[in-house]
């Protein structure tokens, strides 16, 4: 295993899951403090790493850039490690296994009791969410639940390509 | 924070059974600074349906959406839902952030009503945002504006009221807003109901704005959650809300945990609580007491109790004793209440002789009691020329859900408009600007 203490460029973005590109894109708007030296053989800490992670978190709560940078250099090495290691609060599973099987299943035995449509039992809905003003991406649900993984995925990648690109 | 109890009559039969009233007063704590409040996790979920483009319906809506928006900190969590019979996620839940709402307002602002109304999906859809931000300490509500009827996907009653509870039991709530004419209000104030959010009947658009930012800015004062009244009862005891909270009695063939449980759900910053609880007490020795102990407790606040006593006295002395009027009038208007919400169910289905019989008995037993109290004699007045209301001819639909509507505030003690009562002592102490954090 590589040392955590120190990785070189491709390392850290292997860990980080994030591109080379965007780690100096990051150095460049001061959400990743340089390396400890430059060229080919540039080093990263531990630190590159913490906030690397904290701020993809941050990230997919649709935070822009600036308001993540301000966030984080208000923190100390420690607070920004112990919240990058953090499990994001996520929804108690009940919640969401229960819309999702409203949503999904909408049971035909539910269904039956709504009486005079006999067509809803198997009945699809085109979803649409607008990722930027001109642009949607079109659903059809109930989704599987793998399938609805992979739009969640999906939708992920394409507000980092929005924020990216933010001026 | 203090319990306060009141009862109409101290003395209770020894030799019969003995019906006597309570009065809980109660009133939350005042939250602390704007800034320091909790984030809240909402969303916002509008029919778009056809007929929401009459009386700008529509228009309203979005502006209110606007003002939602305004009153959120980029530490809250929103989610923009539209339905039709296709729903619509405008914005993914997010931080409230000024980028995330100009992008919610901007998706907005493409929309206009058309189609058909799926209440089910779109709901569920908001719900489901809020579900992916889920804070266990923190509040989670959905809020739900309609002016239709569900005439797409799951509409069955039962069903949907099941999914508020369950999602209500999951940590989030969901509020209704109904608007004009059209919607099913009995729908609509059993998900708030069992929901754990509040219902309101908005029968001008104009207060869409006003009533929907209400509400949010409720959800943004809460200082108690899923806060329980515990009527403690002596054995062989019973008691009612007349309030309409939802409630559950428990453990009454277990000794010494006889007690009637009452679910205020949240409390806004100095909420001003009160609510009647009837009780019925067996006979007893007498001479001696009876005691009843009252324990309020929620997260956020420390648990209050207090208790209350009755003594057994003879009939001639319960016969003689003094009432209180304070207690009797708050009573006779819940009682009053409720009359005039079976009045308005037996109008609905064109039963006049029942709305006649159910206001007349009502006017009839308050005046038992009324003594020469000029307000109780009023609402007995009132609950007789009510019959013309309610008795002669089919009321209008708008008619039928503003009665629906004033009997629904009064058993959840909230303002005519339906919003929070607080108490009057926090304009006083209150400063009238928050104060600069510096």
């Amino acid at each position: 295993m590589t040392d955590e203490t120190s990785l070189d460029l491709s390392e850290l973005s292997a860990r980080a899951d994030v591109s080379p590109r965007t780690v100096r894109y990051y150095i460049q708007q001061g959400l990743l403090p340089e390396p400890e030296s430059r060229g080919p053989g540039a080093h990263y800490g531990p630190e590159h790493l913490d906030r690397l992670n904290l701020i993809r978190q941050l990230q997919r709560e649709h935070l822009p850039l600036a308001e993540i940078r301000r966030r984080i250099d208000a923190l100390s090495p420690a607070e920004i490690r112990r919240l990058a290691t953090q499990t994001p609060k996520r929804a108690p599973s009940s919640a969401s296994a229960y819309i999702r099987q409203v949503l999904s299943d909408a049971s035909p035995r539910m269904l039956a009791r709504a009486s005079a449509e006999p067509t809803s039992a198997n009945r699809s809905q085109w979803e649409r969410i607008t990722l930027a003003p001109d642009v949607e991406l079109h659903i059809r649900r109930p989704l599987a639940r793998e399938q609805n993984r992979m739009v969640e995925r999906l939708l992920e990648a394409a507000r980092a390509i929005y924020k990216e690109n933010e001026p | 924070m203090t319990i306060s109890v009141r009862t109409d009559r101290r003395l209770i039969r020894a030799s019969a059974l003995s019906e006597r009233y309570i009065l809980v007063s109660y009133v939350a704590p005042e939250a602390p600074p704007r800034a320091e409040r909790l984030p809240v996790n909402v969303a916002l979920v509008l029919d778009r349906s056809g007929s929401m483009s009459g009386e700008r319906k529509f228009d309203l809506a979005r502006e209110a959406v606007e003002q939602s928006l305004r009153m959120l900190h980029s530490d809250d969590h929103f989610a923009l839902v539209v339905y039709n019979d296709e729903v619509n996620l405008l914005h993914a839940s997010s931080f409230a952030t000024p980028e995330a709402k100009r992008h919610a307002l901007d998706a907005l602002r493409d929309i206009g009503p058309s189609g058909s109304t799926d209440l089910c999906a779109g709901w569920m859809r908001g719900c489901e945002q809020i579900a992916d931000r889920l804070d266990a300490d923190g509040v989670n509500r959905a809020l739900l504006l309609t002016d239709g009827l569900a005439n797409q996907g799951t509409r069955d009653h039962e069903t949907l009221v099941r999914h508020a509870g369950e999602l209500r039991n999951r940590g989030i709530a969901t509020s209704t807003f109904g608007v004009g004419s059209d919607f099913d209000e009995r729908l609509l104030r059993d998900l708030a109901r069992e929901g754990g959010g509040n219902f309101y009947f908005i029968e001008n658009p104009t207060q869409i704005p006003d009533l929907l930012t209400s509400e949010l800015g409720e959800a943004l004062e809460i200082v108690a959650r899923d806060v329980v009244l515990r009527v403690i009862l002596p054995p062989g005891a019973n008691a009612e809300p007349l309030n309409s909270y939802r409630h559950s009695r428990s453990g009454a063939e277990l000794f010494n945990q006889n007690e009637l449980r009452i679910e205020l759900g949240d409390l806004v910053s100095s909420q001003d609580v009160r609510l009647a609880v009837r009780l019925e007490f067996p006979e007893g020795e007498l001479g001696t007491a009876s005691r009843v102990v009252l324990a309020l407790e929620g997260r956020g606040i420390a648990e209050a109790r207090q208790h209350i006593e009755w003594t057994y006295a003879s009939t001639a002395d319960n016969d003689a004793q003094s009432r209180d009027l304070e207690v009797d009038r708050e009573v006779a208007s819940l009682y009053a209440a409720r009359a005039r919400a079976e009045a308005t169910e037996a109008n609905r289905h064109r039963d006049f002789a029942s709305a006649r019989r159910v206001l007349e008995r009502t006017a009839d037993h308050i005046a038992r009691y009324a003594g020469n109290d000029a307000e109780l004699e009023r609402l007995i007045d009132a609950l007789h020329r009510d019959t013309a209301r309610f008795a002669e001819r089919e009321m209008t639909p708008l008619a039928r859900k503003a009665a629906f509507f004033e009997a629904e505030v009064v058993a959840f003690r909230r303002t005519p408009e339906g919003k929070a009562r607080r108490s009057p002592v926090r304009e006083s102490v209150k400063p009238a600007e928050p104060r600069n954090g510096g």
